[in-house]
């Protein structure tokens, strides 16, 4: 009988255990959601912020659909997020590989390579605008010692896009690279020493030893960069805002335009509910396929 | 006693230097030139006026000028100042606007932003304090602000609710408008024998001739970047080739064959720009012009008195000025900033003092010695100023051709202008679409604005 009443107290005392986090985690994270989610259904100006929402139903997601220029941030934040993130795990992880070892000076060049981390946001936007300035830039003043034309880095719709990209790798490898190299460091040493006594090359050995190891490391980086990535606004909108056109309008920029220039509380929460879904659903593919691989 | 007689002896004193103050403040060389003996202006000494305003050639004079230490001086009312990038005091405005107190008991805003603010109950009349003698300066002379300036900086509730006329209010005062002039190198002009531009033809030519024939000189500096900056580009040129936004009914009209020949001519201008010009700010306009780049400027005239600082302008001693060029019309913009006092201001009657001493005839004087730009017919007009000035003289003829009705500052016109329009224009320029479809693909999305604010029934 009493045996049986602890086990029934037993999940009870683990909610009330539960309770203090589950406040603290409402009232920063469910409570604004849902206000967000509900502001989405209404009509709400900022410069009429004093008088009461409207409530509209769908008719903001409907708008947002049609906009031709809604569709072209969805279009510029996959572009910029997925360029991003592959290309510096790619990056990042091969440099990682290359300061892996023992060599001289060697903490000198990783305290070098994190640096960009450390610029703030602002500062790394209004620096690579010089750098790309079309006349005064330091970029097309080199391409033209070399005798290339210059380049509207920041004016062209073909280019744009690139530029933003690259200032946003150059920012954010390091990040990869540091925790790629920590998860390199956790992999046993006579793990690899075993494989190259049985005769595996480097290759070999990286992709079937090294990679394996850090897998879940490598998953969780891509989810953080991922979803940094996705939110990214500072850089963009001190480089190019948006522009040429919307080219560069990644989907934070949208909202930030929607709710302060537009003034469109109520649109912009919309924006900031699809936002959500879009990030929630790629982290979960990699949440959950990094899961199984931890499992297998 | 004796105690008490010694104080009844400092309170008389006291007070005498009280008076006397106001003796002291006649002898301030701002009260005596402008002979406001009679007029308190310690009436509000202790308070603190907090003062929002632009990063701005304008309003840098006024901070080089002394002039806000003066008015301090003069009235023991402390003057906080919060500068910013111009563009982005609007968000900074309206939050502090809309909360029960804000931190702002004066703001300048883009003259854009005016009917908005007045619409929203965001900013004040101003007639009343015009009305209340303990807080009008006698010999202010509003008359002679420049009436054009007056209208589109502070003038909400009229016609087109953004025009005077009947229901219209005072809402605010210029300080650092403007309206467009044409900038050029003189040495240029004069060396390769070019004619100054008077129309829109002989200044496509001018900026052909540059590009084509003068290594390392462009034509004309302009911007265009996608969002605002493409569309106080486009409403420059639009005014005098006879492009309207809207039509009288409020339906768009730059589908129409003025807006998209606008367009023409700025892609024409850009193919002799400098490069990478469909991307300018307005900061990158002006460097270009700066730098020596570009042989020709066409945009704000506030601009003038940077392009003559030697500390910023390679070019300052090398500048002529002439009248915008005429197209189907003559009409040059109207805008720059206004003061205004928002209606949760904590200190509106001390806030109103500092707006009034700033546009004063005196200290518009003191402002435009250290690089500001004149708001005061009396002071375009005058002749000493006009010879130490001689874009003063082309300011003046150029201010009866400014169109007031320059663009459509409603309160909905921030949805427009940059989101949807500007964004339009930087497509077409940059060759995403042509100026005609880029114009016909938010035509709807700008109705929508129009259908829900009420305009279009």
């Amino acid at each position: 009988m009493s045996s049986h009443g602890i086990a029934g107290r037993k999940p009870l005392n683990a909610y009330l255990f539960l309770l203090p986090a589950f406040a603290v985690l409402a009232g920063v994270l469910l409570i604004p959601i849902v206000n967000g989610l509900r502001l989405s259904f209404f009509d709400w100006p900022l410069r009429n912020i004093s008088k009461a929402p409207v409530f509209v139903g769908f008719r903001n997601y409907v708008e947002l659909f049609r906009s031709e220029f809604f569709r072209a941030s969805i279009r510029a934040t996959l572009i910029f997020t997925l360029s991003v993130v592959s290309i510096e795990l790619v990056v990042g992880t091969a440099i990682a590989l290359v300061l892996e070892g023992d060599i001289p000076g060697l903490r000198f060049f990783r305290t070098l390579y994190v640096l960009p981390i450390m610029i703030a946001p602002v500062v790394v936007g209004v620096v690579w605008r010089f750098m790309y300035h079309p006349s005064y830039g330091k970029i097309n003043f080199f391409l033209g010692q070399m005798g290339i034309n210059p380049v509207g880095w920041l004016s062209d719709p073909e280019v744009a896009m690139k530029a933003v990209i690259i200032a946003d790798v150059w920012q954010w490898t390091p990040f990869v690279f540091l925790l790629v190299l920590a998860g390199l460091q956790g992999v046993p040493k006579d793990l690899s020493e075993a494989a190259r006594v049985d005769g595996a090359n480097y290759t070999q050995t990286l992709l079937f030893v090294k990679l394996p190891h850090i897998s879940s490391v490598l998953g969780l980086t891509a989810v953080l960069r991922l979803i940094d990535s996705f939110r990214s606004l500072v850089v963009i909108f001190n480089m190019t805002f948006g522009g040429p056109g919307v080219t560069t309008e990644v989907l934070s920029l949208h909202l930030y335009k929607t709710a302060f220039i537009s003034q469109r509380l109520g649109l912009s929460s919309a924006i900031a509910v699809i936002l959500l879904l879009l990030i929630f659903a790629l982290s979960f593919v990699l949440i959950v396929r990094g899961v199984r691989g931890e499992k297998r | 006693m004796f105690r008490k007689m010694l104080a009844i002896l400092i309170l008389v004193s006291l007070a005498a230097m009280g008076f006397a103050g106001g003796g002291q403040e006649e002898a301030a060389p701002t009260v005596d030139a402008s002979g406001n003996g009679g007029f308190d202006w310690r009436a509000y000494e202790g308070s603190t006026v907090v003062f929002n305003f632009p990063n701005h050639v304008h309003y840098n004079a006024m901070m080089d000028s002394g002039v806000i230490e003066e008015f301090e001086e003069l009235t023991g009312i402390t003057v906080e100042t919060d500068m910013m990038q111009y563009l982005n005091m609007h968000d900074k405005q309206v939050l502090e606007m809309s909360k029960p107190t804000g931190d702002y008991d004066l703001i300048s805003m883009v003259v854009m932003w005016k009917s908005e603010y007045a619409m929203a109950d965001m900013i004040q009349p101003l007639q009343p304090f015009f009305d209340n003698p303990a807080l009008a300066v006698p010999d202010y002379d509003f008359d002679d602000l420049v009436p054009g300036y007056v209208e589109v900086t502070g003038i909400a509730g009229g016609e087109n609710i953004y025009r005077d006329g009947p229901g219209a209010q005072l809402f605010g005062l210029p300080f650092g408008s403007e309206t467009s002039f044409l900038i050029y190198r003189k040495d240029l002009f004069d060396e390769y024998n070019v004619k100054v531009p008077e129309t829109y033809d002989e200044l496509t030519e001018a900026a052909r001739f540059f590009a084509e024939e003068v290594p390392g000189v462009y034509g004309l500096t302009m911007r265009a970047a996608s969002g605002h900056h493409a569309t106080h580009g486009w409403l420059l040129h639009a005014s005098p080739m006879g492009a309207r936004v809207f039509d009288d009914n409020w339906e768009p009209a730059f589908t129409s064959p003025e807006a998209i020949e606008t367009i023409e001519f700025m892609k024409t201008m850009i193919e002799y720009g400098p490069p990478g010009m469909e991307g300018f700010t307005q900061d990158e306009e002006f460097a270009a012009f700066l730098q020596g780049d570009a042989a020709i400027y066409l945009d704000a005239s506030v601009f003038a008195a940077r392009a003559k600082d030697p500390t910023v302008s390679e070019v300052h001693d090398k500048l002529g000025f002439a009248l915008h060029p005429t197209a189907k019309t003559a009409g040059s913009e109207t805008g720059g900033f206004g003061l205004a006092i928002p209606a949760n201001a904590a200190s509106p009657e001390a806030a109103f003092l500092l707006m009034q001493f700033l546009t004063m005839k005196e200290t518009e004087r003191k402002v435009i010695l250290a690089g500001g730009a004149p708001f005061r017919m009396s002071a375009v007009n005058d002749a000493g100023l006009q010879a130490q000035y001689p874009e003063f003289a082309v300011l003046a003829e150029q201010l009866k051709y400014a169109n007031p009705d320059w663009r459509p500052i409603i309160p909905e016109w921030g949805e427009i202008n940059g989101p949807l329009l500007g964004t339009a224009i930087n497509q077409a320029l940059t060759g995403q679409k042509t100026p005609e479809q880029a114009m016909a693909d938010i035509v709807e999305p700008v109705r929508q604005v129009m259908i829900r604010a009420g305009y279009i029934k």
